[in-house]
């Protein structure tokens, strides 16, 4: 029996007027809360505006926003703060997260509830993983001032957030807190894929448990390796929750990262067109860097 | 292959040290939480409270507005995950079965979208909501944590739909079936798990959100979402400590549970998710 419809979705062209049909609800939400902002948005980057109301008439177009942000040395600030937290993050993110992967892959009793506590902040909302970090770095009754004291690595108590590289410092440790669990899941699921075969035969070559690591285990898990690497630093390269609700950027804008700056300008002082430069600069880079990464991509990430 | 007792001996060890150690602000914030106000600020630090006061969360939640925030939180995330889930659905399965023009186009804007900075598409998103009046309302947020969710979405529905054979809806469509009442009857049964670990992933993000939220809803007080609640308590002249811990455990509540006891799934989804 014939179907009634003339849709054969094996052939190789399936074009049929139900593919557009599914496809508009998608596109005309992307298109009124994405598309149609990210152009208001480079709208205002190009007009000197210190109030977003689109019912007003628009201001001449203008490039100061760009011009000033160049020269500005905030903006290079906030580069500069960007790009140390995204290194030393990620880098410590991949190191915790791939060592607890690599240890709850062993085979052991009692391995699934290891490797759910092993990946536990990532449940964790930002803020409130700010909370716990915020609390343990107070300075007059928190925990870490003790230990360190205990452990002899300072000598008084120290004021985290009024010092730009204690402030900075407790930034790190609670952004590599919140991010290393998604390293780690990833790198599991990596893990879990390599077939147990390739073990064996290293085994029986004499391989040991270092070399197994170096030739088998890492060159399998390059692929997901440069993709979650690469979610990773734009995750911290964007992140803004942690370090508004941490530090607010500050003090002395010594964890202003781009993110915090866009925000700030944008609704502490309503410079509306300047931060908005901001932000598209920061996409451009965030799309440059990605595509650079992953070589021919997006369709990867 | 057998390993030895003494690296059997070392891997516990191994395993319980760095889950404590990792696990250990989690056990903080609940120890703060439980702990007598007087005793947060002995020295040395007490790691378990001579007398917990587990009465706590009940305190906090009729001194504040705890309930009234989840059930924000809880709207808005629902809200946004129905929305998304919805439009992803369509245009995910229009984006594994159909060839339409403009179709991959489509799909690698959707994938440049995921790198949208939140804190530039929220100054546009201000100047348009506040246009149309819906500055503090839950529809903003609703809205803007759409902008979040729909590209990972409908990029993990398309991978979802690739992976069942297109056999099904075609005996479906022999049968009778129309190739709309296929995706509805045949592929969605089908495709549950995938459609769980989508939706619970999209939850995920939208509770997590606080840029949108501070934006948005700062002046409207009775539509304050749970992290938005939580930070402004934080920021009070006073911090107390352990009220806003107990506060906090009840807000990372629901995402607890779902990550226990939905894991995997939810793994599932991220995973997924990252690879397209």
């Amino acid at each position: 029996m014939k179907s009634r419809f003339s849709l054969d979705l094996a052939r190789p062209s399936r074009r049929h007027w139900l593919g557009y049909l599914l496809l508009a609800p998608a596109v005309i939400l992307i298109g009124l809360i994405i598309v149609y902002p990210l152009f208001v948005s480079i709208d205002l980057s190009f007009q000197n505006v210190n109030i977003a109301r689109l019912d007003q008439p628009r201001r001449p177009f203008t490039i100061a926003n760009y011009e000033r942000l160049f020269t500005s040395p905030d903006f290079w600030n906030a580069v500069w703060v960007t790009l140390k937290l995204v290194v030393i993050v990620s880098l410590f993110c991949f190191l915790i997260g791939l060592g607890t992967a690599l240890l709850v892959n062993n085979k052991f009793k009692g391995r699934s509830l290891a490797r759910l506590l092993v990946a536990l902040p990532w449940a964790i909302p930002e803020v409130i993983a700010v909370v716990i970090f915020a609390w343990m770095f107070d300075s007059s009754f928190g925990l870490m001032n003790w230990v360190f004291i205990t452990i002899g690595l300072i000598d008084t108590t120290v004021n985290w957030f009024s010092s730009p590289n204690a402030a900075f410092f407790v930034v790190c440790v609670t952004m590599i807190w919140k991010g290393y669990p998604f390293v780690s899941i990833m790198m599991l699921a990596g893990l879990q894929s390599i077939p147990e075969d390739f073990y064996n035969a290293a085994r029986v070559d004499g391989a040991n448990s270092w070399q197994r690591l170096i030739n088998i285990t890492i060159p399998s898990l390059m692929p997901v390796l440069g993709v979650t690497l690469v979610l990773v630093m734009l995750w911290v390269f964007r992140d803004f929750s942690i370090i508004y609700v941490l530090t607010g950027g500050g003090p002395l804008k010594a964890t202003q990262s781009l993110s915090i700056m866009t925000y700030e300008q944008a609704f502490s002082f309503f410079r509306m067109g300047y931060a908005s430069a901001i932000g598209i600069v920061t996409l451009i880079v965030c799309v440059v860097a990605s595509r650079l990464m992953i070589g021919r991509a997006p369709d990867n990430i | 292959m057998r390993s030895r007792p003494v690296d059997r001996f070392f891997l516990y060890a191994a395993v319980v040290i760095v889950c404590a150690f990792l696990v250990f602000p989690i056990y903080w914030l609940l120890i703060t939480a439980i702990s007598p106000p007087d005793q947060l600020r002995a020295l040395p630090p007490r790691f378990w409270p001579e007398t917990p006061r587990w009465d706590v969360f009940g305190q906090i939640m009729r001194e504040r507005p705890i309930l009234l925030w989840l059930t924000n939180s809880t709207l808005a995330a629902v809200g946004s995950v129905v929305l998304s889930m919805t439009v992803s659905v369509l245009a995910g399965y229009s984006l594994s079965r159909f060839k339409v023009r403009g179709g991959q186009s489509l799909g690698l804007f959707i994938l440049t979208a995921k790198m949208l900075p939140a804190t530039l598409l929220v100054i546009p998103l201000f100047g348009i909501f506040r246009t149309v009046d819906l500055i503090g309302s839950l529809w903003s947020i609703i809205l803007a944590h759409a902008t979040l969710i729909i590209p990972f979405t409908t990029w993990m529905m398309k991978g979802y739909f690739d992976t069942i054979p297109r056999e099904l809806e075609q005996a479906a469509m022999v049968d009778g079936c129309s190739p709309f009442g296929a995706l509805v009857r045949v592929i969605l049964p089908v495709s549950a798990p995938g459609l769980a670990a989508t939706a619970l992933y999209g939850f995920v993000l939208s509770w997590s959100d606080y840029a949108y939220a501070r934006t948005f809803l700062t002046n409207a007080q009775t539509n304050w979402t749970a992290n938005l609640g939580i930070t402004t308590m934080k920021g009070e002249y006073i911090s107390n400590w352990g009220d806003i811990s107990a506060a906090s455990i009840l807000v990372a509540l629901p995402i607890l549970l779902i990550y226990l006891f939905l894991e995997r799934y939810l793994v599932g989804g991220l995973t997924a998710g990252a690879e397209k």
